[in-house]
C-alpha cells in the first residue's frame, strides 16, 4: 500500500519537475557587460605550467602577465582591455594542440603568446594558421620553425601567423664560436650537448661556425639529462685534448657538468647558450668551479638597457613567487609586441577579437619597439631583428653580464 | 687508447657498479622472498639522498663541523628515511595484496614509485627556496682534490663508495649466514609455507628484508650525491631499472650475484660510453646516450643465454 | 518513517535545482536563475529524478533497490556538495550561497541518510526481465547509447573544472546504481541478443558527436580520447586477454607515427618517399609495427611474467632513446633526432582533404571533426577484431594460457606462438593509431613516447587505463581511456598534484578494486574468491 501512495506523489513530482524544465529563460546575453564603452580581448599564453619545467612556464606567465597589466593601466590601446587566459601544455605537443584549438574556438582571443618547446609550437602552428590567429613565441629558437626544414640553402616561410622575439640557435652559437676562437683563443674544443631541440641545435650551428672560422671540435658527446653521472663524457673530452667545452642545454646539467670537469682537472672554459645563464649554476656548479661558464644572451647587459631596467624592477614590484627566468623577458616582449600590434590593428576600427585577428597578424610583422631584450622587429620569415648578442661570464662566483656585446 | 684511459674506464664502472650493486640487493632480498618486483625500490633509493640533504640543510650545526664528521649522521638520516618509507610501502601497498595475481604489485609498485617522486618534487623544500624541487639540487661536496693513482683519477666519494659497497655486503652476508634472523630469511625465501609451519614469522622477515634493502639503498644514493654533486627527485627511475638489471643478470635471489651484477653492468656501461667509440664499427652507436641501450641488450642476451643469471641458481618458480 | 525521510529528501532534492544557488552569473553556469536549471544543477536534478524513480517504482530494479538508491543519493549527494563547496570557494566565502543552495545540500543529505537507513532488499537471482519484441530491444540499446553518449559529451564539454568535477562523482555513482539494480545485467543480456544492432548503435551515437560541437575545442579532445582508446584495446589484448605485462607498449604507438612521418611527405623526412596514400601509410605503419612487435617478442616472450614486464619496459626506452638519437651526429640520420618529424602534411583520401573544412548535412566539419571520423573508422575496426579474435580458438587459447600456463601447454597450445600472435597483433594496432597520430598532430617527436608522463599516451597511462577499466573486456579500456584523459585535460588548476594522486590511485585500486571499474566477469572471480554478486 505504502509504495503506491509514494509512487502516486512521485510520478506528478517527476512530470512536474520536467515541466518547470522548459520554462524559464536563459538568455545568455544579458550578463554580459556589453553597457561600457572598452572592448575586453583575451591573450591566450600556452607553456609549461607543471612538472620539471615549471619554474620556466610559472616565469614566463608571469611576464606575460606583467605586460598585459601595465598595458591596461597605461591604457595602451585606447579601448580595448586585454585579459591573459593561461594554458597549460606539460611540455607536451598533443596538449599543445589542444590548447591551440580552445584558443581558437574562444571568439575573444585575439593572438597566443608561446609555447615554450619547439616541438609543441610545432604542433600548435597549423591549428591556430587556419584561425588567422597570431602566435608569437618568447622561447622557441629552433631555426626550422621560421623558415622551414632547409632554413640555411632554402629557407621558406612556413605560416604567416607565427612570430618570435629571440633570436635563433644560427645567430647565438656562432657569436659564442666567435669569442671562443679569437678572444678567448680556443683553437680545439669538444662540443657537448644533451640531446634536446635546443641544445643539440645549438651544438650543431657551433660546430658549423667554429669549424668555418678555422677550429676543430676535437669531440662531440652527449649526456642524458636525465643523469647525473658524466663521468664518462668527462674522460672522453679530458683525453681529446680539447681546450674548452661548449655545451648546448639547461643550467642543471651545466653546473653539474662543470662542476665534474673541474673535479677531473679540466680548467678549461665551458660555454653555453641563454639557457645556462642562470644564477642557480654557480651553487650546482660550487663556487670555486663556476668560474669559467661562458653564456650568450640576447640584447645588450641589462645594465645598458633602460627598459630592461624598468622591466626587472616592474617585475620586483609585482611580488611574484618564482623569478622571471631565462625567458620571462623575451615572454614580455612577446607579449608587448602582441599589445602593439593589437594597437596598430584596432586603430583601423571596432575592436571585436574575431574580426581583429587577420588584422593583427598583418600588423605584427611591422611592430617595433624597444624592449627589455633590446629591440624588437620583425623580418620577413617573423624571426626578431634583434641581433645583439653579449657575452656573459661568471668570475668569483658571480655573474657578470656584457664583457662584450657582438652586433651581428 | 692507452691503458690509462682504459684503467681510468675500469675503475669509473667499478665505482658506478658497485652502486648498482648495493641498490641491486634490496631487489633481490625482496625477489627471492616474495617474487614480486619491487618497482618502487628506485624511488626509497632517492628518498635516502634527499632525507639526508633535508638534515644537512635544516640543522645548522651540520654545515659548521666537517663534511667527514657529518657523514655518520647524514648516512643515519639517510638509511631510516629509506626505510621508515620501505616498511611503510610494504606494509600499506604490498601486504594487502599478498596472493593476489601477480599482475596486481607490479601495478601497485608502479603507483607508489611515481607517488613516492612527486611527494619529493612537491613538497621537499630547502632553506630559502620555495617549496619543491623541479631541477637537480645540489648535495654537499668533498673539496678535496681528486686521488692520482699512476694518471688513474678517483675522487675520495668514490673511494667511499666502494669501502660502504664492500663493507655492506661483507656485514649482509655474515648477518644472513651466521644470525638466526637470517637463516629465518633463507628458510622464508624457500619455501614460505614450511617455514611458517617451523615457527618463523614470515611478516617480519618479509619487513627486515624491506629494510636490509632500503638501508643499502639508501647508502647508495648518499655516496651518489658526495660523488657527483647532484641530487634529483627523478633519479630514481632509471639507476632503480639499472639495479634490476643488476640483480637479474647476477641471478636474481642471489646477494652475493647482485652485487657481482652490479660490478658487470657498471663496467659494461663504462666501457660502452668510453671504449666503443674506439671500434670503428659501433662508433655509431657508443657514447653516453646509448649507454643504456647497451646495458638493456646485456640483460636481454643474458635473459635468454643464461636464465638463471651469472651467478646464480634458478629461483624455484612458485607462481 | 526512513521511507518517508528519503522521499522527503528526494522530493526537496528536486525542488532545489529550480531555485538560485547563487546571487553572481561569475560561477560557472549560471546559477541565479528561478525556475531554470542551469550548469550543475542539472546534473543534480537528474541525480534526484533517478533516486525518486527508484523510490517510486522499486520494480524497475530487477536486483532490488535499495543498493541502487544508495547509490543514487550518493550521487546526488557529492555532486550537489561539491557545487556548494565549490561556489563557497570561489566566491570567497558562504554568504555567496543563496538559500536554494542551503536546500539542495540539506535535502540530499537528508536523501542519502533516508536511503542508507532502508532496509537491504536485494533479491538474489535477480528477478526474470520481462523480454520485449525485437524493435522495442533494438529502441532501447539505441536509447541507452545515445544516454551515454550525451553523458560523455557533457563531461567532455564542461568548460570549467568545477563543472567536471561535479560531473564526475555522479556519473560513477549513477554507474554503480545501474550495476547494483541488475539493470547492467540485463542490458548486457539484451545487447548480447542483439550483438549487430548494438554495434550499429553504438557507432550511430558516436557518429552524433562532431554534429553537436561548432568549433575544434572538444573535437581535439575527443580525437585524443579516440586515439588513446584505440592504444589501450591493443594493449587490452597483450595483457588483459594473454595476461602478458608489456611495460613499454607506447613504443609501437611511435613506431607507427615514425613510420607515418617518414613517408608522408613532408620536407623534414628523412627519407625522400611519398607522399604515399593513406591506406598505404597505414598499412606500412601497422608492417613495421607489426614487425617490430616480432622482433621484440621473439626473444622475450619465452620469458617469464615479471622479467618481461622488466625487459618490454627496456625496449620502451631503448625505442625513445634510439629515435632521439637517429640524428646523423650521434647516430645513422634517420628520425632527425630530438627535432622530431615536422610539418608532416594532413591525411588526403580520394580528394577528400582532412585539413579542410567540410560540410555534411549542413552542419561544417573542421580539421578535428574529420579526423574524429576517421579515427571512429579505426576504433571500430579494432573493437571488431577485438572482438571477433578473442571469441575464437585463438582468444580461448590466450584465455588459458594467461589462466595457467602449464595446464594450457599441457593441453597441447603452443604458448610460444600464441603469445607472439597476440603480441603482434598489439603492435600492429597501436601502429595503426600512430599513423593517424602523426597526421593528426602535424609531428613525430620522441618526447610523446616516454614510459610515465602527466598526460596520455604513455606506457603507465595506458597500462591504467586497461586496468582501471577492467582487463579482457571491450568497454572497460575505452572508459578507461576516456576517464584517464579527461581527469588531467579538466582538473589543470590541479596538474601539480596530478601525477602524485595518479600513482596514489593506481595503488588504492589495487587494493580495492583490482578488477577494474568494467570487470570481465573471470577476472572478478580471480579477484574475490567469495561469491560475486554483480
Amino acid at each position: 500500500m505504502r509504495r503506491t501512495r509514494l509512487f502516486r506523489l512521485g510520478v506528478p513530482l517527476a512530470a512536474g519537475a520536467l515541466a518547470l524544465c522548459a520554462c524559464g529563460s536563459r538568455d545568455k546575453g544579458a550578463s554580459a557587460s556589453g553597457t561600457s564603452a572598452t572592448t575586453t580581448v583575451t591573450i591566450g599564453f600556452d607553456a609549461p605550467l607543471s612538472k620539471d619545467l615549471a619554474a620556466v612556464g610559472l616565469g614566463m606567465k608571469n611576464a606575460a602577465e606583467l605586460a598585459v597589466n601595465q598595458a591596461n593601466k597605461n591604457h595602451t590601446v585606447p579601448g580595448v582591455t586585454f585579459k591573459l587566459a593561461a594554458k597549460d601544455d606539460q611540455a607536451t605537443p598533443t596538449i599543445g594542440q589542444q590548447n591551440a584549438a580552445a584558443f581558437a574556438a574562444d571568439d575573444d582571443v585575439v593572438g597566443v603568446v608561446g609555447a615554450y618547446n619547439s616541438s609543441v609550437s610545432a604542433a600548435m602552428q597549423s591549428t591556430l594558421h587556419q584561425a588567422g590567429i597570431v602566435q608569437i613565441s618568447g622561447a622557441n629558437t629552433n631555426p626550422a620553425l621560421t623558415r622551414g626544414a632547409d632554413y640555411k640553402s632554402a629557407p621558406k616561410r612556413q605560416f604567416d601567423n607565427y612570430f618570435r622575439v629571440i633570436t635563433t640557435d644560427d645567430v647565438q652559437a656562432p657569436v659564442a664560436a666567435e669569442y671562443f676562437y679569437q678572444d678567448l683563443g680556443i683553437k680545439k674544443v669538444a662540443a657537448v650537448d644533451d640531446k634536446k631541440v635546443y641544445g643539440a641545435g645549438l651544438v650543431k650551428e657551433f660546430t658549423e661556425a667554429f669549424t668555418a672560422l678555422g677550429g676543430k671540435v676535437v669531440v662531440h658527446q652527449s649526456i642524458n639529462p636525465d643523469e647525473s653521472d658524466y663521468a664518462s663524457v668527462v674522460g672522453t673530452v679530458k683525453s681529446s685534448g680539447a681546450q674548452g667545452v661548449y655545451y648546448g642545454g639547461e643550467y642543471p646539467q651545466a653546473g653539474a657538468l662543470k662542476k665534474q670537469l673541474v673535479a677531473a682537472g679540466f680548467d678549461g672554459p665551458l660555454g653555453g647558450g641563454d639557457a645556462v645563464k642562470d644564477d642557480a649554476v654557480i651553487p650546482l656548479a660550487g663556487t670555486k668551479a663556476a668560474d669559467g661558464i661562458y653564456t650568450t644572451s640576447d640584447g645588450r647587459p641589462v645594465e645598458d638597457l633602460a627598459s630592461a631596467k624598468s622591466f626587472i624592477s616592474a617585475y620586483k614590484a609585482a611580488g611574484y613567487d618564482e623569478p622571471y627566468g631565462v625567458f620571462g623577458a623575451y615572454t614580455y616582449d612577446a607579449t608587448n609586441a602582441l599589445i602593439q600590434a593589437v594597437k596598430a590593428a584596432a586603430d583601423t576600427g571596432a575592436p571585436a577579437a574575431k574580426e581583429l585577428r587577420p588584422k593583427v597578424v598583418k600588423a605584427m610583422g611591422s611592430v617595433t619597439f624597444t624592449g627589455a631584450t633590446g629591440q624588437v622587429g620583425f623580418d620577413e620569415y617573423g624571426d626578431s631583428v634583434n641581433k645583439v648578442i653579449s657575452i656573459n661570464t661568471v668570475k668569483n662566483g658571480a655573474w657578470q653580464d656584457g664583457i662584450k656585446v657582438f652586433t651581428k | 687508447m692507452t691503458a690509462t684511459e682504459l684503467t681510468q674506464l675500469l675503475a669509473d664502472g667499478l665505482i658506478l657498479g658497485s652502486m648498482y650493486g648495493l641498490i641491486a640487493v634490496g631487489y633481490t632480498m625482496v625477489y627471492g622472498i616474495l617474487q614480486i618486483i619491487n618497482f618502487a625500490h628506485g624511488e626509497i633509493y632517492m628518498l635516502g639522498g634527499f632525507g639526508a640533504l633535508f638534515v644537512y640543510a635544516w640543522v645548522p650545526g651540520l654545515r659548521a663541523i666537517p663534511l667527514w664528521a657529518a657523514l655518520p649522521v647524514l648516512l643515519v638520516v639517510a638509511v631510516a628515511v629509506s626505510v621508515a618509507a620501505a616498511t611503510g610501502a610494504e606494509r600499506f601497498a604490498y601486504r594487502p595484496l599478498r596472493g593476489a595475481p601477480r599482475l596486481a604489485p607490479l601495478i601497485s609498485a608502479i603507483g607508489l614509485s611515481l607517488f613516492l617522486q612527486q611527494v619529493v618534487f612537491n613538497f621537499f623544500t630547502l632553506p630559502g627556496s620555495s617549496m619543491g624541487v623541479t631541477a637537480p639540487v645540489p648535495f654537499p661536496q668533498f673539496e678535496t682534490a681528486p686521488l692520482d693513482l699512476a694518471g688513474v683519477q678517483v675522487s675520495v666519494a668514490g673511494l667511499l663508495t666502494l669501502a660502504l659497497a664492500a663493507f655492506g655486503m661483507v656485514a649482509l652476508t655474515w648477518f644472513v649466514r651466521r644470525t638466526r634472523t637470517g637463516r629465518a630469511m633463507q628458510a622464508t625465501a624457500q619455501d614460505p609455507a614450511t617455514a611458517r609451519l617451523m615457527g618463523i614469522d614470515t611478516d617480519r622477515i618479509i619487513v627486515i628484508a624491506f629494510a636490509i634493502g632500503a638501508a643499502l639503498a639508501a647508502v647508495a644514493c648518499v655516496t651518489q650525491g658526495l660523488r657527483l654533486g647532484t641530487v634529483s627527485y627523478n633519479m630514481g627511475f632509471i639507476t632503480g631499472l639499472k639495479g634490476f638489471t643488476a640483480a637479474v643478470l647476477g641471478g636474481i635471489g642471489n646477494i652475493q650475484g647482485a652485487m657481482a651484477g652490479g660490478v658487470v653492468l657498471g663496467l659494461a656501461e663504462s666501457l660502452a660510453s668510453g671504449a666503443l667509440p674506439h671500434i670503428d664499427a659501433l662508433a655509431m652507436f657508443s657514447g653516453s646516450v646509448w649507454k643504456d641501450v647497451w646495458a638493456f641488450v646485456i640483460l636481454i642476451v643474458v635473459l635468454l643465454i643464461r636464465p638463471q643469471g651469472l651467478f646464480g641458481e634458478r629461483v624455484a618458480d612458485r607462481a | 518513517m526512513n521511507k518517508h525521510l528519503t522521499a522527503a529528501g528526494a522530493a526537496l532534492a528536486l525542488i532545489s535545482p529550480f531555485l538560485a544557488w547563487t546571487w553572481t552569473p561569475l560561477y560557472p553556469g549560471d546559477l541565479t536563475l528561478y525556475g531554470y536549471p542551469g550548469g550543475s544543477q542539472l546534473v543534480t536534478l537528474v541525480c534526484a529524478l533517478t533516486a525518486t524513480a527508484l523510490l517510486a517504482a522499486p520494480r524497475l530494479a530487477p536486483a532490488g533497490a535499495v543498493r541502487a538508491l544508495r547509490a543514487a543519493s550518493l550521487a546526488a549527494l557529492t555532486t550537489t556538495w561539491v557545487t556548494v563547496v565549490a561556489i563557497a570557494v570561489d566566491l570567497g566565502g558562504v554568504v555567496n550561497l543563496e538559500p536554494g543552495a542551503w536546500l539542495a545540500a540539506g535535502s540530499t543529505a537528508l536523501l542519502a541518510v533516508g536511503a542508507h537507513r532502508l532496509p537491504d532488499d536485494t533479491l538474489d537471482p535477480p528477478r526474470p526481465v520481462p523480454r520485449l519484441p525485437r524493435w522495442a530491444e533494438v529502441l532501447v540499446i539505441t536509447a541507452v547509447f545515445v544516454l551515454a553518449m550525451y553523458v560523455l559529451t557533457y563531461g567532455i564539454t564542461t568548460g570549467s573544472p568545477e563543472e567536471f568535477l561535479a560531473f564526475l562523482p555522479a556519473a560513477l555513482f549513477l554507474g554503480r546504481a545501474l550495476t547494483v539494480s541488475g539493470l547492467g545485467a540485463a542490458l548486457g543480456a539484451l545487447t548480447a541478443r542483439n550483438r549487430t544492432a548494438t554495434a550499429v548503435a553504438a557507432l550511430a551515437a558516436a557518429l552524433v558527436f562532431p554534429f553537436t560541437q561548432s568549433d575544434g575545442q572538444y573535437t581535439a579532445i575527443a580525437d585524443n580520447i579516440l586515439i588513446f582508446a584505440a592504444v589501450a584495446l591493443g594493449l587490452n589484448i597483450v595483457v588483459g586477454l594473454v595476461g602478458l605485462l608489456d611495460l613499454g607498449y607506447v613504443a609501437f604507438l611511435g613506431t607507427g607515427a615514425y613510420t607515418a612521418a617518414l613517408v608522408s611527405g613532408s620536407s623534414f623526412s628523412t627519407l625522400d618517399i611519398g607522399p604515399l596514400p593513406f591506406w598505404a601509410t597505414a598499412l606500412l605503419g601497422m608492417a613495421v609495427s607489426l614487425v617490430a612487435g616480432i622482433v621484440i617478442g621473439a626473444p622475450t616472450l619465452r620469458l617469464h611474467g615479471d622479467y618481461l614486464a622488466i625487459v618490454t619496459l627496456g625496449f620502451g626506452e631503448i625505442f625513445r632513446i634510439t629515435v632521439n638519437n637517429l640524428d646523423g651526429s650521434s647516430g645513422p640520420s634517420l628520425t632527425n633526432g630530438p627535432n622530431g618529424i615536422n610539418s608532416v602534411p594532413d591525411i588526403n583520401v580520394l580528394g577528400f582533404d582532412f585539413g579542410a573544412e567540410h560540410h555534411i548535412l549542413g552542419v561544417e566539419f573542421g580539421r578535428f571533426a574529420n579526423y574524429y571520423l576517421l579515427l571512429l573508422a579505426v576504433i571500430a575496426l579494432v573493437v571488431f577484431l577485438y572482438s571477433r579474435v578473442g571469441d575464437s580458438r585463438i582468444g580461448r587459447a590466450w584465455i588459458a594460457l594467461r589462466e595457467d600456463e602449464k595446464a594450457a601447454t599441457a593441453m597441447g597450445i603452443e604458448g610460444f606462438r600464441f603469445k607472439l600472435l597476440a603480441f603482434a597483433m598489439g603492435a600492429s594496432l597501436a601502429g595503426l593509431a600512430g599513423t593517424v597520430m602523426a597526421h593528426l598532430q602535424t609531428n613525430a617527436v620522441p618526447d610523446n613516447y616516454k614510459f610515465a608522463d602527466t598526460a596520455p599516451p604513455n606506457s603507465a597511462f595506458l597500462l591504467a587505463a586497461v586496468v582501471l577499466g577492467g582487463m579482457g573486456t571491450v568497454s572497460g579500456p575505452l572508459v578507461g581511456a576516456a576517464l584517464l584523459y579527461l581527469i588531467p585535460a579538466k582538473f589543470e588548476f590541479f596538474s601539480k598534484y596530478q601525477m602524485m594522486l595518479f600513482g596514489l590511485a593506481l595503488v588504492v585500486m589495487m587494493i580495492y578494486r583490482p578488477e577494474g571499474l568494467i570487470p570481465d566477469r573471470k577476472r572478478q572471480l580471480e579477484f574475490h574468491e567469495e561469491a560475486v554478486t554483480t
